[in-house]
């Protein structure tokens, strides 16, 4: 569960990038943040995984008060949730199989564990043939699982994607979704950050709309998905 | 953290020595400078607090008997001297044995020594003194003795001994602490060069949950091996210097006969100690320059 009250960031540049975000996703919501660039979700994003401190206001994450949380509390909570993020963000030096079994090894999970959830989480993604690659080897699309296989690993609550289409064609870019969907109907609250609007009408789901850091529009469409 | 967890940990720390074996090597080149300039700095200063040991060993006073003094005064003067701390090797000439022993210092003037009638020589004490730095108040104390005549002390020679080391010794630390601490700054540069390079990895790590701890472990693993290879490197290289030039003095018989009576320090000697310390500064230096460098890319 994600819930902000009155949330504002301000940045020293004197930037308002967000202004009064109030905001509740309950577990198990699949919910779009879209806007235009520079329209504040990124900062949403930081907001929901501790990169950043609201200015004033506050965060509650999966149970945690993110603005009370400091040392290795803040590593805790990163645990606790999965993030995919827009430039993957992967060791390069490592094969596909070490970048998740890496967090499962942070969250101190036994080798048995790692060697049990990691061709699990691979196959959930269509990569376990590359498991022994080098992450550098693999096309962006593949990075782009290989990085959802890692935010699954430790089996979180809540998985936040950040602009997960945005170096994918149009085809994977709608197969990379339909992933994310599979994933929220087996129970992970999904929270999906995109400017791609077709996207968004052919999915559906609740969406909200970020313009100069207020939130525009939060409703709950049908999409095209459902139909087929 | 369970011990598999650990062992990926030291393992990848040490596998990273190779993968980043540029960055490793230059850590590594200036560790062993560094430690070989402090091993060196240190094992010349022991050879010259031996040097000066030596030359204290040979330093003696002289201390001269009243002419009317009684057998009493003399075994009186002989307890106070063996009572004082500073005093060793203490030796007692008799008027007689102090003639002979004139007579034999002064053999070309054999001659002038048949016109003398009553033997001039007083008893006689010589005494070596243990801690040059305390002559002066040593000689106070023995001059104060009853039935002493005369102290004879070199005192200008124990100054000048005393000056040389003390001035010495300061040059020495202020050479050791100079190179401590450009070293420390020297590696820890490099070795922010070395985890700038590897920043992005560090900032992914912290994203995905990662403690400090957790991270550190394996730099930390690195920064040591480098620091204990560097150790290593330098204990060799400071063995073949030292040898080198101690076999200078001993298979070069004019510096053997000049220096050869200061016993300097074999390197045999000091060889296990010499290893240990430059493994464990090696390790300390490498780790704490790690440290140093890393603080900054933990701050996400």
């Amino acid at each position: 569960m994600v819930e902000m009250k009155n949330v504002n960031v301000h940045y020293a540049s004197g930037v308002d990038a967000l202004i009064d975000i109030n905001l509740r996703i309950n577990d198990g919501e699949f919910v779009f943040i879209v806007g235009e660039s520079g329209a504040g979700k990124s900062t949403l994003m930081k907001l929901m995984m501790r990169e950043l401190v609201p200015s004033s206001g506050r965060v509650f994450v999966n149970g945690y008060s993110l603005s009370k949380l400091k040392g290795n509390k803040i590593a805790k909570f990163r645990r606790s949730i999965g993030v995919v993020f827009q430039e993957f963000r992967l060791i390069q030096d490592y094969t596909v199989y070490e970048n998740v079994a890496f967090v499962l090894r942070i969250a101190d999970k036994s080798n048995r564990a790692i060697r049990q959830r990691v061709p699990y989480v691979l196959n959930l993604v269509e990569l376990a043939h590359k498991a022994k690659c080098k992450t550098r080897e693999l096309s962006g699309g593949e990075q782009q699982r290989v990085a959802i296989a890692r935010a699954l690993a430790n089996d979180p609550g809540l998985l936040i994607v950040d602009e997960p289409t945005g170096n994918l064609d149009p085809k994977r870019s709608y197969e990379l979704v339909g992933l994310l969907k599979e994933i929220n109907r087996c129970g992970t609250t999904v929270v999906m950050i995109t400017h791609e609007h077709d996207l968004v009408r052919y999915f559906g789901g609740r969406i909200i709309n970020i313009q100069k850091g207020e939130i525009t529009f939060d409703e709950t469409i049908g999409g095209n998905d459902e139909d087929e | 953290m369970r011990t598999s967890n650990v062992s990926y940990l030291v393992k990848k720390g040490l596998s990273s020595v190779w993968k980043n074996f540029i960055m490793s090597f230059a850590s590594f080149s200036i560790l062993l400078v560094s430690l070989l300039q402090v091993s060196c700095t240190v094992l010349f200063m022991m050879n010259v607090n031996i040097v000066m040991g030596n030359i204290e060993n040979t330093n003696e006073i002289t201390i001269y008997v009243e002419k009317n003094a009684t057998e009493a005064q003399v075994e009186h003067i002989s307890a106070v001297l063996h009572s004082n701390g500073n005093l060793s090797n203490i030796k007692y000439y008799s008027k007689e044995e102090a003639l002979k022993n004139f007579k034999e210092d002064m053999a070309e003037y054999a001659g002038l020594f048949e016109y003398i009638e009553e033997n001039p020589m007083p008893e006689t004490f010589l005494a070596r003194v243990t801690d040059l730095s305390k002559i002066q108040a040593t000689v106070t104390a023995v001059s104060g003795i009853d039935g002493v005549e005369q102290v004879k002390a070199p005192y200008d020679f124990a100054n000048a001994l005393v000056n040389i080391r003390n001035r010495f010794t300061v040059i020495i630390v202020a050479m050791l602490l100079t190179l401590i601490v450009v070293s420390v700054v020297i590696i820890s540069n490099t070795i922010r060069t070395s985890v700038f390079a590897r920043r992005s990895e560090i900032t992914i790590m912290k994203y995905v949950g990662a403690t400090n701890g957790f991270i550190k472990l394996p730099f930390f693993v690195e920064g040591c091996f480098v620091g204990i290879v560097a150790g290593v490197a330098a204990w060799g290289l400071t063995w073949f210097i030292y040898d080198s030039i101690f076999s200078l003095f001993t298979d070069n018989l004019t510096l053997w006969e000049m220096f050869g009576f200061f016993n300097l320090l074999p390197f045999g000697n000091v060889c296990w100690i010499v290893l240990g310390a430059c493994c464990l500064a090696g390790a300390l230096l490498g780790a704490t320059g790690t440290m140093i460098s890393m603080g900054k890319y933990l701050k996400v």
